[in-house]
């Protein structure tokens, strides 16, 4: 087994970095004073993986939009009751989520640490499915999706994602369609599972008050050798345009609400990630509370609940994204477009630059503060293939040059679009 | 039993409490005007937080207020109105780094405080009145809060089965107010409110983290001083009895999917120990994912994603809500009533009682580990006139039987129904 302390001066803090023989890597950071632990078990599978081949296969399989959803809630079953029965006897809180690209089962506990680290191992490494539990999901996970279908706020951030990638299956919902979804059997969810769910591909993160043995003791009596991985996902060829440059939805909401995207170009999986603190840096520098641009917003009434700005990197993507309430979004789209292209050419004022870097200094400080926080980040960085410590070291070393490249590159109003939910 | 928070009065009806953790990086500070729930006066009061946030008499421009904030490493200032059971809580707070992790020495503690403590005291009023196109926004702003009720289904039938209960009681009084009444707010009247919530309210000050309150403590004392105050004393309030017919209420609206509402009365629970009894009947009955509620409803009859039931002990009222499809709403309903029923009857094993117990300690403990959380735990207790930490209350939990169960589900009465149906469509 592989163990690695790593340490950040900077901090003065460190956690643990384990290779264990079955594949997974595991990252073990304990917190002191704290009274909670949150341990999370990840794949990197999700929604957009729905095109993929191992080492044996010659063609491309495709499989039902939602079917990485679908597995997740199916992993709780096992042929002696569900997951949550098992928890219910440790008192762990457990939960679990698809997003895009992972599929992330957690736990958070303050008693019985071992046994719910053995629990997750155990059940996540289990698969147990037949014709009829695979059959009684559809009606749960199609109340799910009429719940979502519902949600104006869900809405109008999947029908941007929808406006802004042409091939890219992250534009597809998470979920899926109660249509796609009626495709899904054991079989399929089988073949999903073996694909996906080699520890080679997942990660296990802990974060707060626990005993690094304790993991170690539970990886050794559960986790059994995974075959090598083969691993090809087909990714779709994707232009710099978006597909469409406005969208509009009607359902019942006060005020128009409006998500607005900027389609970056895609630098690779792990420069997507480090591009994400600059963009970040620059929605504060651009639209955030401090800029005239938000001034001149809210001073002619057009964005009274303030706006919210995003950045999202993934293997073959990344966007950032504005999101808000207003009567007039194609005005407050108008000016946010204009902003982004007057800073583009004027270049950022230096005392902006370093109160921005400042500030996102004190938020990444806050991810070591929470277990829940700092398990997730751990997991993300991860996957990105960077360290945690890293992303501090990115903010405190940025720089204004650097920033004003991402800006360009970025942030262009052609490659932009507009999604609106209004009454 | 140990209880870790501090509370001192600094000024009269001015409590400043504080708890110190050292394992955190931050401190979190939140001022809160807390005041009984009027429904000619909630509007006006409601806008009062929201202006104070745009800025100050020494820093009257919001971007700049804002830089201040991104100096002291992005600290974050919020400003809400929130609600308890028939008060309305006016809050502004403040979470910035502890000064250990300040790059350059600055004192964070009394940096933060200090503008906190300038927002509260030192608002942009003259001549008696907030400026005038902030208020004017700021009116905006509250009239789109009240009206966005409606775009989360899940809680608007929520609210909507809650009016239909209580409508006739304090509790049911909006915290945002009312839309027609944002109409008649002006930067006169607006600033007017501001004067007499720091004149009466109730102020409870609480400091969680790992610095020294000190600072931030005196920094308060200091501008009461002068201040003239004739403070409220808030009362515990007695939720109602069930009475009559059970109400029911159907609604239409362009939406896919059904929204249920069932509103309970927790009937005669005072008592803090029984209150927390019938928390842990009701997590038991509808709380947790190892639920009745959930593992029948959901994961049985394959209803519904989420059936729940949750307790507000400061209300006396348990609400259960569930999305399903149109056609399956009234099965759903009599679901949750055999579950109770059964529940009722005591069918239900030991064990249940024990790992509810677990989860819920799970969740007390985690309490602790947030700076937020401790905060509105803390400010409840206070409100409550109890002293119960979060470790006591696991304590308290510990010690529930099933007798105490039974009884705690025994004094639930259905008293509303509400549910949200899609459209009916035309020709059919």
């Amino acid at each position: 087994m592989n163990k690695q302390l790593v340490t950040n001066g900077r901090l003065g803090e460190s956690y643990l970095r384990v290779e264990h023989p079955s594949g997974l890597t595991m990252l073990l950071y304990p917190m002191q004073g704290y009274s909670t632990s949150y341990a999370m078990f990840s794949t990197k599978y999700g929604s957009i993986d729905t095109c993929f081949k191992t080492g044996e296969d010659t063609e491309f399989a495709t499989v039902p939009a939602g079917i990485a959803h679908y597995l997740e809630h199916k992993m709780f079953e096992s042929e002696d009751g569900d997951a949550f029965e098992r928890y219910a006897k440790t008192g762990a809180s457990a939960n679990a989520f698809t997003s895009f690209d992972k599929t992330c089962y957690l736990f958070a506990c303050s008693d019985h640490f071992k046994e719910s680290i053995e629990i997750l191992l155990d059940f996540v490494t289990d698969p147990y499915f037949t014709k009829e539990t695979v059959e009684k999901e559809q009606g749960i996970i199609g109340q799910e999706i009429r719940m979502y279908d519902d949600d104006p706020g869900w809405r109008v951030m999947f029908n941007l994602l929808e406006s802004m990638y042409q091939n890219n299956t992250v534009k597809v919902d998470i979920a899926g369609t109660v249509e796609s979804i009626a495709q899904i059997d054991a079989d399929l969810l089988y073949r999903c599972y073996n694909t996906f769910y080699n520890l080679n591909n997942m990660v296990l993160t802990v974060a707060g008050n626990f005993d690094p043995q304790e993991v170690l003791d539970a990886a050794d009596k559960i986790l059994k050798k995974a075959p090598e991985l083969h691993i090809e996902r087909k990714v779709a060829e994707e232009p710099a345009a978006v597909a469409r440059k406005r969208f509009v939805q009607h359902l019942p909401v006060a005020v128009p609400m409006f998500y607005i995207g900027f389609k970056s170009p895609n630098a690779g999986e792990k420069q997507n990630f480090c591009n994400m603190i600059y963009d970040e840096m620059i929605l504060d520098l651009v639209t955030g509370e401090t800029t005239e641009l938000y001034r001149q917003l809210y001073n002619d009434g057009l964005i009274n609940s303030g706006i919210v700005g995003e950045t999202m990197p993934g293997r073959d993507y990344l966007c950032s994204m504005i999101s808000g309430e207003s009567k007039d979004p194609d005005q407050v789209y108008e000016r946010i477009c204009r902003a982004f292209e007057k800073v583009a050419v004027e270049g950022v004022d230096d005392e902006a630059f370093e109160r921005v870097k400042k500030s996102t200094y004190g938020r990444y400080l806050g991810l070591f503060a929470k277990p829940d926080a700092l398990a997730s980040a751990m997991t993300n960085c991860y996957f990105a293939g960077i360290d945690m410590y890293d992303l501090v070291e990115l903010v405190a070393n940025s720089s204004k040059e650097e920033l004003e490249k991402r800006l360009r590159e970025d942030f262009s109003s052609e490659n932009s679009s507009l999604s609106i939910v209004m009454a | 039993m140990n209880y870790p928070l501090a509370r001192e009065c600094i000024a009269p009806g001015v409590h400043f409490s504080s708890i110190t953790d050292r394992k955190f990086k931050h401190n979190r500070m939140s001022v809160n005007l807390v005041i009984n729930l009027d429904r000619d006066k909630v509007t006006n009061r409601a806008v009062v937080p929201f202006i104070l946030r745009q800025g100050t008499k020494k820093c009257p421009d919001f971007t700049k207020l804002n830089e201040r904030l991104c100096d002291l490493y992005g600290a974050s200032l919020d400003a809400g109105v929130d609600k308890f059971a028939e008060y309305q809580i006016i809050t502004l707070g403040m979470s910035g780094i502890d000064n250990r992790y300040a790059l350059h020495g600055e004192d964070m503690v009394s940096e933060c405080a200090g503008l906190l403590a300038e927002i509260l005291f030192e608002p942009n009023i003259t001549d008696g009145k907030f400026d005038a196109q902030e208020t004017a926004l700021e009116k905006q702003y509250l009239l789109d809060t009240i009206n966005a009720e409606i775009n989360d289904k899940r809680s608007y039938a929520m609210t909507r089965c809650k009016d239909i209960m209580c409508a006739d009681e304090g509790c049911s009084i909006k915290k945002y107010g009312y839309a027609e009444k944002v109409e008649q707010i002006t930067p006169e009247s607006a600033a007017e409110a501001y004067e007499e919530l720091l004149r009466v309210a109730q102020v409870e000050i609480l400091f969680e983290g790992c610095g020294d309150p000190t600072a931030a403590k005196e920094i308060f004392r200091k501008k009461f001083e002068g201040t003239q105050r004739t403070p409220i004393l808030v009362a515990s309030y007695c939720g109602r009895n069930q009475q009559g017919e059970v109400k029911q209420e159907v609604e239409r609206m362009d939406v896919k999917q059904g929204k249920l509402v069932m509103g309970f009365r927790v009937e005669g629970v005072t008592e803090y120990k029984k209150m927390n009894a019938e928390r842990i009947a009701v997590a038991l009955f509808g709380g947790t994912a190892n639920s009745l509620l959930f593992k029948n409803v959901r994961e049985k009859m394959s209803l519904c994603y989420y059936c729940s039931a949750g307790y507000d002990r400061n209300t006396g009222l348990m609400m259960v809500h569930s999305g399903v499809e149109a056609e399956n709403i009234e099965k759903t309903k009599e679901a949750v009533l055999q579950q109770l029923q059964m529940m009722q009857r005591g069918e239900f094993e030991d064990k249940d009682i024990t790992e509810t117990v677990m989860f819920m300690k799970t969740a007390l403990k985690a309490t602790t580990d947030s700076l937020g959380a401790m905060d509105s735990w803390y400010l409840t207790q206070i409100l409550g006139g109890t002293e119960v930490s979060p470790d006591g209350e696991i304590e308290l939990s510990s010690q529930v039987t099933r007798k105490d169960v039974i009884e705690a589900v025994s004094c639930i009465k259905l008293d509303t129904v509400y549910m949200l149906l899609p459209k009916e469509k035309e020709g059919e």
